[in-house]
């Protein structure tokens, strides 16, 4: 009897999931289960191209519609699986269908953090995740209409500067001080504060949403500090909670997302979970990481179908990921979320820099605006996790390919 | 009919390097590899990055802005975000002259 491997989340992991199975040969059922009723597409679009109208839907899909059904990819777009029996190897989905799963993949995801703020549900309020509210908000679009973006992290940045570009005058609202505060901290989120300022977005920092006015649609934001803001419609981006409701229930443990493994593979035999909603022990860190971008996605999707396959791998990428923001291209690898030196190599005051995030020495990631070939040349260092002297990083003149392997040492 | 324009001399662009130049209203880059020149789009197809400014790791020209990878040789995607491939164009050394058909 061939074996059955079930998918739930048709996104850019799952949907690579299931395409690697293929690739590597595997002749058993694949079902792809998604609750959204297109087939797997990337998101980075979503709050840069496809929202400023450059780009297309299909430019954003992993694979031609077609694709799947070609190679007897079974998909069920459209419909929520509701539920995991673990005993019986069952996934349940929204109207009752029952499909057995020799093993499964869990990659549904995350969406996005609800918050109770008054008036939340007036008309013209979007939140950012699927390409049905990137039309929404694009639909609103027009020079000289007037928004309000609240949350600063790399969505809410992200969208305000679409906006911009699009002719739309910009009000964010943020409770740090500076934008990306939580990610990169003060110094770097005050050079894009500074990027956002000179593009004539309006920021109120330090300040949080008290409410949203308006009869039936949204007219404009009151602030817990005091300020009324007028607006056309409002961009909420507030951050994300991993999907996990499925899985509740079952003996796979739920912490800060899908717990699993190196290997991508929860407490529980045939569970595996990838991308957003996956905390994975990362072996480079030594801990476990859940990470919310498109790399991760593209990556760990296959690399926990390999392992499904039996013929897999640790999963052990060093996390990476761009926001494009104006002119601007940002990009980050590694992970950290606590650091003693921050050391610039280039210059923030010229918006063209590398920045090392580092600990007892160590370079735990690195931030660059502007300087991709440096930040790539980064990675090896970052996954060698070896003390580097600030000197060497600080160095225009070292090339940061060489400081990888060099000091094994001083371990 | 595409014409061969002169770029660079060819012992200005060393192994392992790729720069871009003007070729007939073209950025095009030009990879030496192992020797070898392969001539190909600046552009990236994803979002228009100078593929010239990132780094050359064997026969793979990588993005520096979204990490998209290309063969030189042949302009093939080896990895996204870019979807299409990249335009690739002969060159010649002419008299100590690298020369790209424009």
């Amino acid at each position: 009897m061939p074996e059955t491997f079930v998918i739930v989340g048709a996104s850019l992991a799952g949907g690579s999931a299931a395409v690697t199975l293929r690739q590597e040969g595997f002749e058993g059922g694949v079902i792809l289960i998604g609750a959204e009723p297109q087939p797997p597409y990337e998101r980075p679009p979503l709050s840069k191209e496809y929202l400023r109208s450059e780009s297309s839907f299909e430019e954003a899909l992993v694979q031609a519609p077609d694709f799947y059904g070609e190679y007897g990819i079974e998909t069920r777009f459209g419909v929520r699986a509701t539920r995991v029996d673990d005993a019986d190897k069952a996934v349940e989905l929204d109207g009752g269908e029952r499909l057995l799963y020799d093993k499964l993949l869990v990659a549904t995801g995350g969406s996005n953090r609800r918050v109770p703020i008054p008036g939340i549900g007036l008309e013209g309020i979007y939140g950012l995740r699927t390409v049905v509210d990137s039309e929404r908000i694009r639909a609103e679009i027009a020079p000289g209409r007037k928004a309000v973006v609240v949350g600063m992290g790399f969505i809410g940045s992200e969208v305000a500067a679409s906006l911009r570009q699009s002719g739309v005058e910009v009000t964010v609202v943020d409770r740090n001080t500076v934008p990306l505060r939580r990610v990169l901290g003060e110094e770097i989120g005050r050079v894009i504060e500074g990027i956002h300022r000179d593009h004539g977005t309006q920021l109120i920092l330090k300040d949080t949403v008290a409410a949203f006015e308006g009869v039936s649609r949204v007219e404009r934001v009151t602030t817990a500090r005091g300020r009324r803001i007028e607006c056309d419609f409002a961009v909420v981006g507030l951050g994300v909670e991993p999907a996990t409701e499925l899985l509740a229930g079952t003996g796979v443990e739920i912490d800060n997302g899908i717990v699993v493994d190196e290997y991508c593979r929860t407490g529980v035999e045939g569970i595996y979970a990838a991308g957003d909603v996956a905390n994975h022990y990362h072996p480079v860190f030594g801990r476990h990481i859940r990470i919310e971008h498109w790399q991760n996605a593209l990556k760990q999707g296959p690399a926990a179908a390999r392992n499904m396959l039996g013929e897999g791998g640790p999963y052990e990428e060093i996390p990476w990921f761009w926001s494009d923001q104006y002119e601007h291209n940002l990009q980050y690898a590694g992970f950290h979320t606590e650091w003693d030196e921050l050391v610039v190599r280039g210059s923030l005051e010229e918006r063209s820099f590398v920045a090392f995030y580092r600990k007892d020495g160590r370079v735990l990631a690195a931030v660059a605006l502007n300087r991709g070939r440096d930040l790539r040349r980064s990675v090896p260092l970052i996954k060698a996790q070896e003390r580097v002297e600030a000197a060497m990083l600080r160095d225009p003149d070292i090339d940061l390919r060489t400081l990888a392997g060099v000091q094994k040492t001083h371990r | 009919m595409a014409e061969f324009v002169p770029v660079s001399r060819a012992d200005a662009l060393e192994e392992g390097a790729v720069k871009a130049f003007d070729v007939l209203g073209n950025r095009v880059a030009v990879a030496n590899i192992a020797g070898t020149f392969h001539a190909f789009d600046d552009t990236c197809t994803h979002l228009q990055c100078s593929l010239a400014e990132g780094d050359l790791e064997d026969a793979t020209v990588i993005c520096p802005c979204h990490g998209s990878e290309f063969d030189v040789r042949s302009g093939e995607v080896l990895q996204g975000p870019a979807r299409a491939p990249v335009e690739t164009y002969e060159t010649r050394i002419e008299g100590g002259s690298l020369e790209v058909r424009g």
